[in-house]
């Protein structure tokens, strides 16, 4: 909606300001004509007690005071001329840090200097070793083998019915040597038995 | 002096004291002195109900603007400007009667009301008389109230109506616009001279009664 032009007085935005109608652009106007118009802003307090007034006729009581602005803006100025006159306090976390004891003694100094640069090259060492290495050396070399030829056979033995799996066989048998004992101090070729069917599987 | 302008968009108006704060914020010192002169007279007023010495209240009432204009940078607008402000008020009320080491005239009302966020500017708590009142103010409070009946009833029937639909009603310039059937700035004009009208007859009341206590 367009408003046709009428004309616009500073007490005219204020009263469009009491009533929380004023655009931002038009408060910045508005202020800066407050700044020469002690008339206007009397005014401004005049609105308001008029609107209590005919909300209620008990808030009637009281009226703003000149001289209340007055001192207030006094109190005020002291205020900012106080700000700008004390010092900002430096913060105590930036204080500064006192020096250590043996700050002065140039030994000290040079012995840790020593020990920083031996940490740095037996890092640099042990890595360069690790380095140099051919990557996999560890691990066991296993001739690739047809899967699919190598069965899965149950064989009949004392204990009853085992499966042995030609795969397993040769897993267990290159590792035999290496695994020793288990944690449970019991060869690691019971491993073996794990395979084995119940006896009574069949039954 | 002639402009063309936009009306403020009632859905988009933002509130008059938040911008009014924003402008104090940025160094604006008249726009912290309508916000003092807005809410002196309310702020007064609470301070009066929860303080028996009357030469208290305008030190408890400076002292909360003092306040409130340090810690407007830190106002984040969740709650209402005079709720803040309010709040302000009662703590600054409880601190110094802690320093005079007297027993404040308190009703838990008077804290609630500056204390909730649903506080209403017009509760009845705040209409009620207090004791500090003086004979004096009272009567002048009654002389102005009948002046500005006086000067409402004396008002062309169109300004009359806007100011009613506006400050009674609480409707915004647009839904009086549709309600009158005219445009906004129509509104807004009506409105103003409405009060001008009133604030003529009603300011020498108040410029005898400045300064006097409730």
């Amino acid at each position: 909606m367009t408003i046709t032009k009428f004309p616009t007085t500073t007490c005219e935005r204020l009263s469009a300001l009491a009533d929380g109608e004023l655009g931002k652009e038009e408060l910045l106007l508005l202020l800066q004509a407050c700044k020469d118009d002690d008339a206007a802003v009397g005014n401004w307090g005049t609105y308001h007690v008029i609107g209590d007034v005919l909300r209620s006729p008990s808030l009637a009581a009281g009226s703003s005071s000149p001289a209340f602005l007055q001192r207030l803006n006094e109190r005020l100025e002291d205020e900012r001329t106080r700000m700008v006159q004390e010092p900002v306090p430096v913060p105590l976390n930036v204080a500064r840090r006192e020096p250590a004891a043996n700050d002065s003694i140039f030994r000290w100094k040079l012995a840790a200097g020593f020990a920083s640069l031996t940490a740095v090259g037996a890092i640099a060492w042990s890595s360069a070793a690790m380095m140099s290495s051919p990557p996999g050396a560890q691990l066991a070399q296993a001739p690739l083998v047809n899967q699919s030829a190598l069965p899965v056979l149950v064989v009949a033995s004392p204990q009853g019915p085992m499966v042995r799996d030609a795969r397993l066989e040769e897993l267990l048998a290159a590792h035999r040597q290496l695994g020793g004992a288990s944690v449970l101090q019991a060869p690691s070729g019971f491993l073996n038995a794990a395979f084995e069917t119940p006896q009574n599987a069949g039954r | 002096m002639t402009e063309e302008l936009t009306p403020a968009d009632p859905v988009k108006a933002l509130d008059s004291d938040a911008m009014l704060v924003e402008r104090t914020v940025a160094g604006d010192q008249k726009a912290f002195e309508l916000l003092v002169i807005k809410y002196e007279r309310r702020i007064q007023r609470l301070i009066g109900r929860m303080v028996r010495d009357v030469d208290l209240v305008e030190d408890i009432a400076q002292e909360t603007f003092i306040r409130a204009y340090r810690a407007m940078a830190q106002f984040r607008g969740e709650a209402q400007f005079y709720t803040w402000l309010y709040r302000i008020a009662v703590n600054t009320a409880k601190k110094a009667l802690m320093d005079l080491k007297r027993d404040p005239t308190v009703s838990e009302n008077s804290f609630k009301s500056g204390q909730s966020d649903e506080s209403d500017e017009t509760s009845p708590l705040e209409n009620e008389l207090t004791s500090s009142e003086t004979p004096d103010a009272v009567l002048a409070s009654k002389e102005i109230a009948e002046m500005v009946n006086a000067a409402m009833e004396a008002l062309p029937e169109e300004l009359r109506q806007a100011i009613t639909l506006r400050e009674i009603e609480g409707l915004s310039y647009e839904e009086i616009s549709e309600v009158m059937n005219c445009p906004i700035g129509t509104v807004r004009s009506r409105i103003f001279r409405a009060r001008e009208a009133i604030s003529e007859k009603v300011k020498p009341l108040l410029e005898n009664q400045s300064g006097k206590r409730w």
